[in-house]
């Protein structure tokens, strides 16, 4: 930046502003290990007792967290993995090949991928009803992956819009089919693009909520969202440095993703535009 | 105005981007910042118009020592590489921009705007939006937002760099025009020295972040101060060859060619390396002191004809000539050099 | 056809399909449901002809006899096989068949007229109480009995004694139908629904300040973090993508945490002698507050990476320009970094607004409506109405209906934006043409 402004009312301004967040996200870390009086907002003793719930077995009518997580993994990886496999070979279809339809194709992602998905979930709800793919697993796997679908596939077509149209035109005057060119040369060019939309994909599912909440309520096919949710209902009196520990437990995850690979997806966060 | 830079030291970091670097700038002078990508030049422009801050020194202008003062009070008039045009801003509302932030009033507004759209033949493009001007013209709209304000100085950077060579030449000889009509102290930065030659007063020529040669540009051509100099102007450039000192010859390396030294200079010692320069102008065929060698490289430019001429040890000699029978690769030729001006450099490049 | 036509199709062949299964398939059974009565009391599946004691008070409202209708409820005992073989079975085969010999095809209006008529018989149980066992097991009675057909509920009615006409079969018929029919209720019931009309008022207010704050708040962090050294903008940027990119579950128990009357809030301010309370749902306002605020901090979340990323893309010798045109730096974003994130502007408007419209999920986690239901936006007030209602039924067809009006809300608002962000610049035909 020039030399012209002054930065630190800006940084004071902004460290005022950011208090809220600060502190919520401090005291969740914090109130994990700690204990704290009523009354107080100072922990008196360090204690992991809040964390027992990993190890204990659990009580009649919840499910085991070692279960659920491994719920939420598949979910997660599954959606994710559909995601990708499907938008890759559909963005390189709207992006790249000349079929029937194109525009009408193109129109309809972009439509569907403004659409807001969620006043579908009654509609969702009862479909799985009817098909029996109610309170199971692989149901919400197919629905997440169905509404995350569009958004993916414009992603995807975005980044094959950026490989040179003279790789391919290069790769079909050398003799290989449209097929080979897509495997061999442009596939590799958007590794990054698959490896950015993987892991959105899996944070979206990760953090999902109403759509297990909704068409798998029941104790066998649990994610983490939805067990800690009940975890919060069910309490009459709240014990919010169990419920930060769990949750820290279920953020892990996507803060360690997110340390990692802040600036991939950034980028999917810029070009995605849903709230 | 004069503008004075005073022991000027810029450091990025850890590294020392300019060290202890003056500059005198008269009133109504145009001055070029000459030198190579990162010689500092650009640097110096913008700790001149503010928006860097300088670590070290001073900077006057007229008697107003504008060191600390940030850009926006120092009334300085910059025309930046890319133009920077306001894009969602007509012609009229790019130039008055600097006006309107100063608050005067509608009518003043007006009035300098048509004026300076006068003096750079932009009248007819004010409705319109930047986008929908040429390079050219973008250039010229430039121009008059930096003098509308009327400046103490001009900073023009890189100005001619994104425009064709058509354009070029003739925004440059409309540079010199305006800055002339003006008045204006002028600061042109630069990579090219056929721009700082035809455009400025003096040249301030630059490498890696100190002053090496601050003089007139006909001066700088005839007696480039060093080697670098030397090599940095002048289009084709000079060539180089190297030798000893035998006697008052110069033998060329691996090789029994001797070259004559130039009358003016003290002749060195027996057997010091020495670095002779030779413009393409002053390798000719008719003169005396004949070099004997064969045409390696032929490029054809409509009037003149450029030849290089590898001599028998390998070093290159090029020379440019009056289009008459083109001689082909191969050729044996023998042609000689004006000894006068012949520039002759020590090891270290320094003049000698 | 071509081949590389062949290609694109089978590339986009595994995407139609989810889509079409999981995307427009709901969105015409939206369509759909919403002209249904589905309710969790009638079932998806096709229903059934039961006679309830809801029934029997429906059915004179629809012009059925009162005294009809009151025979249908009143148990009636009636001899027949079944009954006989019952009888055999527990009071033995020689009462059985004096029974059948005697009263065989008989109707009784009570258990009494039925027990004076066995009296008379001469291997009936001694005992009166046996007597009245033995009677019950010829009770008949069609109230509460899972019909599959017209015609079996029909020919039961016939077999209790009760003869009905044409018209008033239809009746007891629909009437009597649990499972769910064809109708536009739904839609007579929101336009005269209190209820509809203050879900879509809430609806209102909280897209309008919600968006403000997300995008004012956006605004404001791109705009700040850029005048900062990239150490310091990315640390606030890291902080401030923390309600974006926590899981909703979480991020909402963050605050209520803070708002909780023995969370942070309450703690805070006892020291300064205010009484604890629940910050979030003690009164409307906080509620309203709240909700604001959380879904703002996490527009603002995306509204600052948005608005960061075109800041970005304006040259910085443009900047430069301005500051040296003197301006300093109120004038600097008003007069040129503003109007160049115009575009960005709109476009994270329209497309938060149409999200915001239609999202619940941070306000079902939050204060799910409350207190009361002041907070419930017209996206909860569907979900409550179909999926999410402790108080009674839920009422897949209402809450479908009121849906549908956020999916046509939704695919008019996407087929526009679709039309001012320039389509046609988005399908440039592709290069190579095999």
């Amino acid at each position: 930046m020039t030399s012209n402004f002054k930065s630190w009312p800006i940084t004071i301004f902004l460290s005022i502003l950011s208090l809220p967040i600060v502190v919520m996200f401090f005291y969740l870390i914090l109130d994990t290990v700690t204990d704290t009086t009523g009354g107080s907002l100072i922990p008196d003793r360090l204690t992991l007792e809040h964390w027992r719930f990993l190890f204990e077995t659990p009580a009649t009518g919840r499910a085991s967290i070692w279960k659920v997580t491994a719920n939420t993994f598949i979910f997660a990886c599954t959606t994710s993995a559909t995601v990708v496999a499907t938008s890759l070979t559909a963005g390189y279809a709207l992006s790249r090949l000349n079929m029937p339809f194109r525009r009408f194709f193109l129109g309809g992602v972009l439509t569907l991928h403004a659409f807001p998905t969620i006043t579908l979930i009654i509609a969702i709800f009862l479909m799985l009803q009817m098909t029996g793919l109610y309170n199971t697993l692989a149901g919400v796997i197919l629905v997440k992956t169905a509404l995350e679908l569009p958004l993916g596939i414009w992603i995807m077509k975005g980044f094959y819009d950026t490989v040179p149209w003279e790789i391919e035109m290069a790769g079909l005057a050398d003799g290989a089919s449209r097929f080979t060119v897509w495997r061999k040369l442009v596939l590799p060019q958007v590794h990054p693009g698959m490896a950015a939309l993987g892991l959105f994909s899996f944070l979206a599912a990760w953090s999902e909520f109403i759509l297990p909440q909704v068409l798998a309520p029941d104790g066998a096919s649990q994610v983490l969202a939805t067990y800690m949710q009940n975890l919060i209902k069910d309490d009459v009196q709240p014990d919010f440095n169990m419920f930060k520990s769990v949750g820290l437990f279920y953020a892990l995850p996507v803060l360690i993703i997110y340390l990692i690979f802040n600036q991939k997806l950034m980028n999917i966060y810029g070009g995605g535009s849903k709230g | 105005m004069r503008i004075q830079l005073e022991n000027f030291t810029k450091t990025f970091g850890t590294t020392n981007v300019i060290e202890d670097m003056s500059l005198d700038i008269a009133s109504g002078e145009m001055l070029a910042l000459l030198g190579p990508s990162g010689c500092g030049k650009s640097t110096t422009l913008f700790a001149i118009c503010g928006i860097h801050k300088m670590d070290g020194g001073r900077l006057l202008f007229g008697e107003r020592d504008v060191t600390t003062v940030p850009s926006q009070g120092r009334n300085v008039g910059v025309v930046f590489q890319n133009y920077a045009l306001y894009p969602h801003m007509s012609i009229y509302e790019n130039i008055a921009f600097p006006l309107k932030i100063r608050k005067q009033n509608k009518h003043d507004i007006d009035r300098k705007v048509s004026a300076i759209a006068d003096l750079v033949h932009i009248t007819e493009l004010l409705d319109r939006k930047p986008a929908q001007l040429s390079g050219g013209q973008q250039q010229r709209v430039a121009l008059a937002r930096a003098l509308v304000r009327e400046p103490d100085v001009l900073l023009l950077d890189e100005p001619l760099a994104n425009l064709d060579a058509k354009l070029r030449l003739e925004m440059r000889s409309e540079i010199r025009r305006i800055q002339q009509q003006t008045g204006i102290t002028a600061i042109l930065v630069t990579h090219d020295q056929v721009e700082a030659m035809s455009m400025c007063d003096r040249i301030a020529i630059m490498n890696k972040g100190s002053i090496v040669q601050l003089s007139e540009p006909r001066y700088m051509y005839d007696n480039p101060a060093s080697a670098f100099v030397a090599g940095f102007m002048g289009n084709p450039p000079i060539s180089f060859v190297e030798g000893v000192v035998e006697d008052s010859l110069v033998r060329l390396a691996n090789s029994s060619i001797t070259l004559p030294l130039p009358a003016s200079i003290q002749i060195p010692n027996q057997g010091a390396p020495i670095k002779l320069g030779i413009r393409p102008e002053h390798f000719q065929p008719g003169q005396s002191a004949s070099l004997p060698g064969k045409v390696s490289f032929i490029e054809t430019q409509g009037r003149e004809v450029l030849y290089d001429v590898t001599l028998e040890n390998g070093a290159v000699l090029r020379s440019i000539q009056a289009t008459s029978d083109i001689l082909e690769i191969g050729s044996e030729v023998s042609w000689g050099l004006i000894q006068d001006k012949i520039l002759a450099f020590g090891p270290e490049g320094e003049r000698l | 056809m071509r081949r590389a036509h062949l290609l694109g199709l089978g590339f986009m062949a595994p995407a139609l399909l989810i889509t079409g299964l999981f995307f427009l398939a709901p969105v015409i059974l939206t369509a759909v449901f919403s002209f249904t009565s589905m309710s969790s009391g009638t079932g998806i599946s096709g229903g059934a002809y039961s006679v309830s004691e809801q029934t029997i008070r429906e059915l004179p409202e629809r012009g059925f006899p009162q005294e009809t209708a009151d025979l249908l409820a009143k148990d009636v005992y009636r001899i027949d096989e079944a009954g006989l073989s019952d009888l055999s079975a527990n009071f033995g085969e020689p009462f059985s068949k004096q029974v059948r010999k005697a009263l065989s095809g008989k109707v009784f209006d009570g258990r009494k007229a039925l027990v004076t008529e066995m009296k008379k018989l001469r291997e009936r149980p001694r005992s009166v109480r046996q007597l009245k066992i033995s009677a019950d097991l010829f009770k008949r009675s069609i109230l509460n009995i899972r019909f599959d057909s017209k015609a079996a509920l029909l020919a039961s009615v016939s077999d209790i004694g009760i003869s009905l006409d044409a018209s008033q079969q239809t009746i007891l018929a629909e009437t009597s139908y649990t499972g769910w029919s064809w109708t536009t209720d739904n839609y007579k019931l929101i336009s005269s629904m209190p209820s509809a009309f203050r879900a879509a008022g809430n609806t209102f207010i909280y897209v309008t300040l919600t968006l403000s704050v997300s995008i004012g708040l956006g605004l404001l962090l791109a705009l700040a973090t850029f005048y900062l050294p990239k150490g310091q903008a990315a640390a606030f940027r890291a902080i401030w993508i923390l309600p974006r990119i926590l899981p909703p579950v979480i991020y909402v128990m963050m605050w209520k945490w803070l708002t909780w009357d023995t969370g942070f809030l309450s703690n805070f301010l006892l020291n300064f002698g205010i009484t604890p309370r629940n910050w979030m749902l003690h009164s409307d306002i906080n509620a309203w507050v709240c909700i604001v605020l959380i879904n703002g901090f996490v527009g603002a979340s995306l509204g600052m990476i948005l608005f960061s990323s075109a800041m970005r893309a304006i040259p910085a010798s443009m900047l430069h320009a301005s500051e040296v045109d003197g301006a300093n730096r109120r004038q600097q974003i008003w007069h040129i970094i503003l109007p160049q994130l115009r575009w960005p502007i709109l476009f994270t408007t329209a497309y938060s607004t149409l999200s915001l419209i239609a999202s619940f999920d941070y306000i079902y986690l939050s204060t799910d409506g409350g207190p009361g239901r002041s907070t419930e936006v017209w996206a909860l007030y569907a979900f409550h109405t179909a999926l999410n209602n402790y108080g009674g039924a839920l009422q897949y067809g209402l809450g479908a209906a009121l849906a549908l009006m956020l999916v046509i809300i939704g695919i008019g608002a996407s087929l526009f934006y679709l039309r001012i962000f320039n389509f046609n610049e988005l399908v440039a035909k592709p290069r190579i043409e095999q």
